[in-house]
């Protein structure tokens, strides 16, 4: 069995761009399930059915949980057990960056994010997160960075106890950038094939949050 | 209720452009308050940093004043800003939020279009002060939970960020990444 762990945002992403379904046709090439944890499904279900702009899209992801295109995390790894390991890799991660002057804790990642990385520990397969948040990413690829963009947005100097994050394993992450790439190589895009769908599909995303630069779509059109 | 000292200078600040009718310079003290509110990911500075900027987009549209209601929303504005300023002085933050509170829950009391047009404004700059914090550095579900914000909101505004295309926001080779990708599709 192999996972992927989807965050919010990627779902958010996709379905803005009208790639919901092609989430679907990812899910019939791949050998595992596709993973929701009750934090990232409060965001992208329960939430937006409650705000009319967003309520169509909330029906259709839950459509698709109702599928068992989505499975929830608790047929694998009960709530609880997420819960505990959720609350463990938050206090480790928003314990790495203090302010120098104050001595305060930076709390850089969140419930939902923090849900992803614990069910990634806890399932003991093959699996990768999909989520779209630069943060998350940085903080176990490359923490030295995010320490430095953080100083550079606030303005103000941190420290940074990187050690705490060695206890953390080293995660795979991917974007939805990524997982539409996947796609357009298997052509499972409706759309004729070209290198201007590649290049739409990419900057759709980046466009609606993907944390993805120019320069990284540019590289990534090169690879196909 | 962190930094106490800079929100009473803030709110000080706002009643005084207020009554001066300097709608820019309140945008601009609404900057102020965005690096504090991220560092501190407090809720009351949070509030006054949209309330500040929600401030200045109203005052700068002419066309709000001469609309049935200005009057008394203006005049809650200014007195219940007053009071929070009073209240904070006293060091009695309960009343600060309670006064603070009243300045948006006056347009309720609005009848006709302004009330509906004012509202609008602080759910936009809710959204606008959702950004700036995700421009910070904050992760974008952490932005959205202290803005009172969906994701979904925020998403369209995040795509329009330059983070992602800072260097150092990049964290992996692309060919590495997409390998990760291929590798779990088999």
């Amino acid at each position: 069995m192999k996972y992927l762990i989807f965050d919010a945002g990627p779902i958010i992403s996709m379905t803005m761009n009208g790639m919901l379904p092609i989430i679907e046709k990812l899910k019939g090439i791949f050998d595992g399930e596709f993973i929701l944890t009750p934090h990232v499904r409060k965001e992208v279900v329960d939430k937006p059915m409650k705000i009319k702009k967003f309520k169509l899209e909330a029906i259709q992801v839950n459509d698709m949980i109702e599928r068992g295109v989505f499975k929830m995390s608790n047929a694998v790894i009960s709530n609880q057990k997420l819960d505990m390991e959720t609350k463990k890799i938050l206090k480790t991660t928003n314990g790495v960056l203090r302010t120098t002057q104050t001595g305060e804790k930076i709390k850089i990642i969140h419930d939902g994010e923090a849900s992803c990385l614990a069910f990634s520990n806890l399932c003991g397969a093959d699996n990768v997160i999909v989520i779209d948040e630069r943060t998350t990413r940085m903080l176990t690829e490359a923490p030295q960075n995010l320490e430095t963009m953080m100083e550079k947005k606030l303005h103000t100097s941190l420290d940074a106890e990187l050690s705490l994050l060695n206890e953390l394993k080293k995660f795979k992450f991917i974007r939805s950038a990524e997982l539409l790439f996947i796609a357009y190589k298997k052509n499972l895009i409706p759309v004729k094939k070209s290198k201007e769908l590649l290049d739409a599909l990419l900057y759709g995303v980046k466009f609606k949050g993907a944390a993805i630069s120019s320069v990284e779509i540019e590289e990534m059109k090169k690879l196909v | 209720m962190k930094e106490v000292e800079n929100i009473l200078r803030i709110l000080r600040e706002t009643s005084r452009l207020i009554k001066k009718d300097k709608p820019q310079e309140l945008k601009a003290l609404s900057g102020q308050t965005i690096h504090s509110a991220t560092i501190s990911q407090d809720g009351d500075n949070i509030v006054v940093a949209v309330l500040v900027y929600s401030l200045g987009k109203i005052l700068e549209r002419e066309h709000y004043k001469k609309m049935e209601g200005w009057s008394n929303f203006y005049t809650s504005v200014i007195k219940n800003l007053d009071l929070a300023i009073g209240s904070l002085e006293k060091n009695n933050i309960k009343n600060v939020r309670i006064y603070l509170g009243r300045i948006r829950n006056s347009l309720n009391q609005i009848s006709g279009d302004l009330g509906r047009y004012i509202k609008d404004v602080f759910r936009k700059a809710e959204i606008n002060k959702a950004f700036k914090l995700y421009e910070h550095g904050l992760s974008s579900e952490q932005t959205a939970e202290l803005l009172g914000v969906s994701l979904w909101d925020l998403a369209s505004y995040i795509g329009q960020s330059s983070i992602g295309d800072s260097k150092v926001a990049i964290s992996m080779p692309v060919a590495e990444r997409v390998k990760i990708a291929e590798d779990i599709f088999g």
